[in-house]
């Protein structure tokens, strides 16, 4: 209130007032009453209206500020909205990266949380996995064992497991199953190396032929390098270095591996099965024995066969010799003895059965050297081999008997060539080629003139020299068979006997009994045997030389059976020239021609006796070279031939009817022959004895010509008798003839003293008759 | 007994050693054939029975040793022989040449009557021949005897020869027996060989 100066005192209470209005918000009563004591109230009315509008006017102006402000205020509101709005995104992006902050941090807490938990299980799985894990270990070692077939440790771990490491870990599920699976693995484990045995044993049958074969060429350098072998004979007696075991039994492992023996054998005992598993191995092989025992089915065709045969047996006991050595008892001395006896005596059989069907000569030889080694082998580790060597006794007698065969087939070829002639020389050179050949003991003369005959044929060199062939051929044998020198000397002699006689005998025989050999050549036949026998010496002496066996021949026996070499032959060949000689006489009576009703013979032979005599003459004359033995043997036997003819034809039945003049004729055609039996045809015979063979018919024909029956009756039965070869039987038959004979004359002649004559007739028939019913001797 | 036979007819076989007689007498009795050659020692015979005519004839046929060593106990032979076959090899001129020695040889020995016959053998060797058939034949005319040309080996006409011959000696002998007696029956054969004496024959068995 601003009233002026005057007024300045009333201004001041004014403004007093305004200030008391001013400053107090209600309690004005006392102000006013004031203003209305004093009268004032227009002046203040007016001071206050200029109050109010100062008032006014300073709110005016103060609006105008403000107003003024507020615009501000809203231009800065707005721009503290956008301002805000601003702020506000930043918040909110902020607020969702804190957002997003805290999630990631929360996550990351779970996480930890969960990774704490975590770890704590992972601890405690670690602490009882420590305790597991031997286990596990312990049967993977048994699961690597196993499966490298490593049973026995496997056993071993299995054992382990089982005591160790099982009840550690008793309450885990695992290790019930284990705990139940334990007997299953020693099933398995026993099936396996069972199994294994299986292989083993199937393996071994493989390859013990392989073995035999090396066993058997370790023999065979043996003996070669042996210097105790190789000079004249070796000592099979002699032990075996013992390094030669060793040799032997590493060439068998290097082969085979034995260890699934061992390891069976180890985890059986283990098992306590072991007597099963001695069982097994043993009958298994006792089948197997049987198997490799079986020969082949044509083990005699090929060497191959005999070679893989034994072969598997040497094999088969080699084997089971290494196993009885190195094997534990799991067979013993006595299983393997009783084995081998009873492979021993197949083998023997087999082999026995088998070269039985072999002719091979040579194949025989490299049997024989096969069981030879086989032999040796087998001794070598300490097999009994004896009648194996029986069994080579054996064979060398086959073998023998083949070379016989194969002598047989050149004999006979020799033979079936031979032209049974003497071998003849135009030369020198050819000369020496036959005394080169052949040990000719004949003086050859001094001016030896060209042809030159030998008395032989080209047979005799031939035969001599395959015999001695054939004794090369039987030593070949006795080589290696470590054989004393009597032995083979005594076997070899034995068998060149043996050829001789029996198969060169054979061959001569055959040709002899051939129906094309004629006289001469079966003379020349007798005539080399007899050479041959003479060079027997040689051959003696031959033989005396491979052996060194001192020549027997001159003192013993042997001499004595060479005598006789050929006697068979020599025999049958002199046989056989009777055979043809009495061929040609039986042709000659062929031709025979009598008439038995003759009445008077014409006083000569009949021609076809003249023919024969002359015949006999000629042939005994021209065979200048016959042995004399083998000339008066077949003389006698023509003689005889030609008496029993004679005979024969007189008694024959188809002639009934006989007359006097025909026995005359007969009479004097045995005159003839008796002349013949007289004249020595062949030198060297007794006095007389080729007569003896006519005597019978002589007498017969004495008697009935000189018609002397009271000579015959009163001399009968007595030494002194001229007709005691004619017996009644005889003398009947041809009286009957006679009888008959006269018939046809008697029917028109009844002359008295023809019916003496028949009467006398019919008295000698019935004193005959009487006297043939009497036995003879009496 | 019976008598197997009407005729015996006694044939000689002579010829240089080699000629083939052995063979021819092979085919002849045996009809086979054998190439070793092995030499006749002495004398041999073969028997064979033939029918000519309805009558059985045996042929009693000596087979000699061409050999010179055995030429004694040949010669011997030629006396009894009704018919000798005279054998040359057409392929060896020199058995050919010595026909002639031989039948020189029969003259001698043998009866007068007796028949022979030439016989040019090995006949089937065509290509080694050295003695023509022409010759054989002219040989054959001048001594006025038959001649056929054989081969033992191919069988060729050995069969022929033997009948031919045969045929002839018995029908001289049957002229022969005509003339000296009417025919009577077969039985007098011997009466043909009535030459020996058994003097003759003794003497002969000690010269053997």
């Amino acid at each position: 209130m601003d009233k002026s100066g005057i007024s300045s005192v009333n201004n001041s209470q004014y403004d007093l007032y305004l200030q008391e209005i001013e400053g107090i918000d209600d309690y004005w009563g006392p102000t006013f009453r004031a203003i209305f004591d004093n009268n004032q109230e227009l002046e203040f009315e007016k001071k206050l209206n200029e109050r109010i509008k100062h008032h006014d006017k300073d709110i005016e102006r103060l609006c105008n500020v403000y107003y003024q402000g507020f615009i501000e205020s809203v231009k800065e509101l707005l721009e503290v909205r956008s301002q805000a709005n601003k702020l506000n995104s930043q918040v909110v992006s902020l607020d969702k990266q804190v957002h997003d902050a805290a999630g990631g941090i929360t996550k990351s807490s779970s996480d930890l949380l969960q990774a704490r938990k975590v770890q704590n299980n992972i601890a405690s799985v670690i602490a009882q996995l420590n305790l597991c894990l031997p286990v596990f270990i312990i049967y993977s070692k048994l699961q690597k064992q196993i499966a490298d077939k490593r049973y026995y440790p496997a056993l071993k771990t299995l054992e382990e497991l089982e005591h160790l490491h099982l009840p550690h870990v008793a309450n885990y599920r695992f290790s019930k199953q284990l705990q139940e699976n334990i007997p299953k693995y020693r099933e398995k484990i026993e099936g396996a190396s069972m199994s294994d045995l299986k292989d083993f044993l199937e393996n071994i049958r493989k390859f013990s032929p392989k073995i035999g074969e090396v066993a058997m060429r370790h023999t065979n350098e043996q003996i070669a390098s042996d210097p105790t072998v190789v000079g004249r004979k070796k000592k099979r007696n002699a032990p075996q270095p013992p390094g030669h075991f060793s040799d032997e039994d590493r060439s068998a492992q290097e082969l085979i591996d034995f260890s699934p023996i061992y390891r069976g054998l180890h985890i059986a005992h283990v098992l306590g099965r072991s007597s099963t598993f001695e069982a097994y191995y043993r009958t298994e092989r006792t089948k197997q024995v049987r198997l490799v025992l079986q020969p082949p089915s044509n083990m005699h065709e090929s060497e191959e066969s005999y070679r893989i045969y034994i072969y598997a047996v040497l094999g088969f006991f080699i084997l089971e010799d290494h196993v009885l050595n190195t094997g534990r008892g799991l067979i013993t001395r006595t299983f393997l003895d009783e084995m081998w006896s009873m492979a021993l005596s197949k083998v023997v059989t087999a082999l026995q059965t088998n070269t039985a069907y072999c002719t091979d000569a040579s194949l025989i030889l490299r049997i024989k050297d096969l069981i030879m080694l086989f032999c040796t082998t087998l001794r070598n580790y300490g097999y009994s081999v004896k009648p194996l060597w029986e069994l080579v006794r054996e064979l060398r007698d086959h073998y023998t008997e083949v070379l016989m065969q194969r002598w047989v087939q050149v004999f006979r070829k020799i033979l079936a060539d031979e032209d049974f002639r003497p071998i003849e020389v135009n030369n020198q050179e050819e000369l020496n080629e036959v005394l080169l050949s052949f040990p000719w003991e004949g003086d050859l003369p001094d001016d030896i003139r060209y042809p030159y005959v030998f008395p032989f044929s080209s047979m005799v060199p031939k035969i001599y020299r395959e015999v001695k062939e054939f004794i090369y051929a039987c030593i070949k044998f006795s080589e290696d068979l470590n054989l004393s020198q009597v032995e083979v000397d005594e076997m070899i002699r034995k068998s060149m006997n043996l050829l001789l006689t029996r198969t060169f005998n054979g061959c001569l025989t055959s040709t002899l009994r051939s129906p094309h050999v004629n006289l001469q050549e079966i003379i020349q036949i007798i005539i080399d045997t007899g050479y041959l026998e003479e060079a027997n010496i040689y051959l003696d002496q031959f033989i005396s030389n491979i052996t060194g066996e001192e020549t027997r021949s001159v003192t013993s026996s042997l001499t004595h059976g060479q005598s006789a070499l050929f006697s068979v032959s020599r025999e049958d060949a002199v046989r056989q020239i009777c055979e043809k000689l009495k061929q040609k006489l039986d042709e000659f009576f062929e031709l025979e021609n009598y008439d038995w009703l003759l009445v008077e013979p014409n006083g000569h032979a009949s021609v076809y006796i003249s023919d024969i005599i002359a015949f006999l003459h000629a042939t005994f004359q021209s065979f200048t070279n016959i042995p004399q033995e083998a000339a008066q043997m077949a003389c006698k036997s023509a003689c005889d031939h030609i008496a029993k003819s004679l005979l024969a034809m007189l008694v024959n039945e188809e002639i009934k009817q006989i007359s006097m003049g025909a026995l005359n004729q007969l009479n004097l055609d045995l005159l003839q022959c008796e002349q013949f039996a007289a004249s020595e045809p062949v030198e060297g015979l007794q006095e007389g004895i080729l007569l003896t063979y006519f005597e019978h018919l002589r007498e017969i024909l004495d008697l009935f010509i000189s018609w002397d029956w009271p000579t015959y009756f009163h001399d009968y039965a007595q030494e002194t008798n001229k007709y005691k070869k004619v017996t009644p039987e005889v003398a009947i038959v041809i009286l009957e003839k006679l009888k008959e004979g006269d018939k046809k004359t008697m029917f028109t002649v009844l002359k008295k003293s023809e019916r003496d004559k028949k009467k006398l007739l019919e008295t000698v028939l019935k004193q005959l008759r009487q006297l043939a019913q009497i036995p003879a001797g009496k | 007994m019976a008598k197997t036979y009407d005729y015996l007819f006694k044939l000689l076989l002579i010829g240089d050693s080699g000629v083939g007689k052995t063979c021819i007498l092979f085919r002849f009795s045996e009809d086979a054939f054998n190439t070793t050659f092995i030499s006749t020692i002495g004398i041999d015979f073969k028997i064979r029975t033939i029918d000519l005519d309805g009558k059985k004839i045996k042929l009693q046929i000596w087979d000699t040793a061409g050999q010179e060593r055995f030429r004694t106990i040949t010669t011997a032979y030629y006396r009894g022989a009704m018919g000798i076959m005279l054998v040359y090899d057409i392929t060896n001129e020199k058995s050919f040449e010595n026909i002639k020695n031989w039948i020189r040889n029969i003259e001698e020995n043998a009866s007068a009557d007796v028949e022979k016959m030439l016989l040019g053998n090995k006949c089937e060797l065509e290509e080694k021949r050295q003695v023509s058939k022409e010759r054989g034949e002219q040989l054959a005319i001048e001594y006025g005897i038959k001649f056929i040309e054989t081969s033992a080996k191919a069988s060729i006409r050995v069969e022929e020869a033997f009948f031919t011959l045969a045929r002839d000696i018995k029908a001289k002998m049957e002229k022969k027996l005509e003339a000296s007696n009417p025919p009577r029956g077969g039985h007098q054969i011997r009466a043909s060989e009535p030459q020996k004496k058994p003097t003759s024959w003794l003497s002969r068995c000690t010269i053997l």
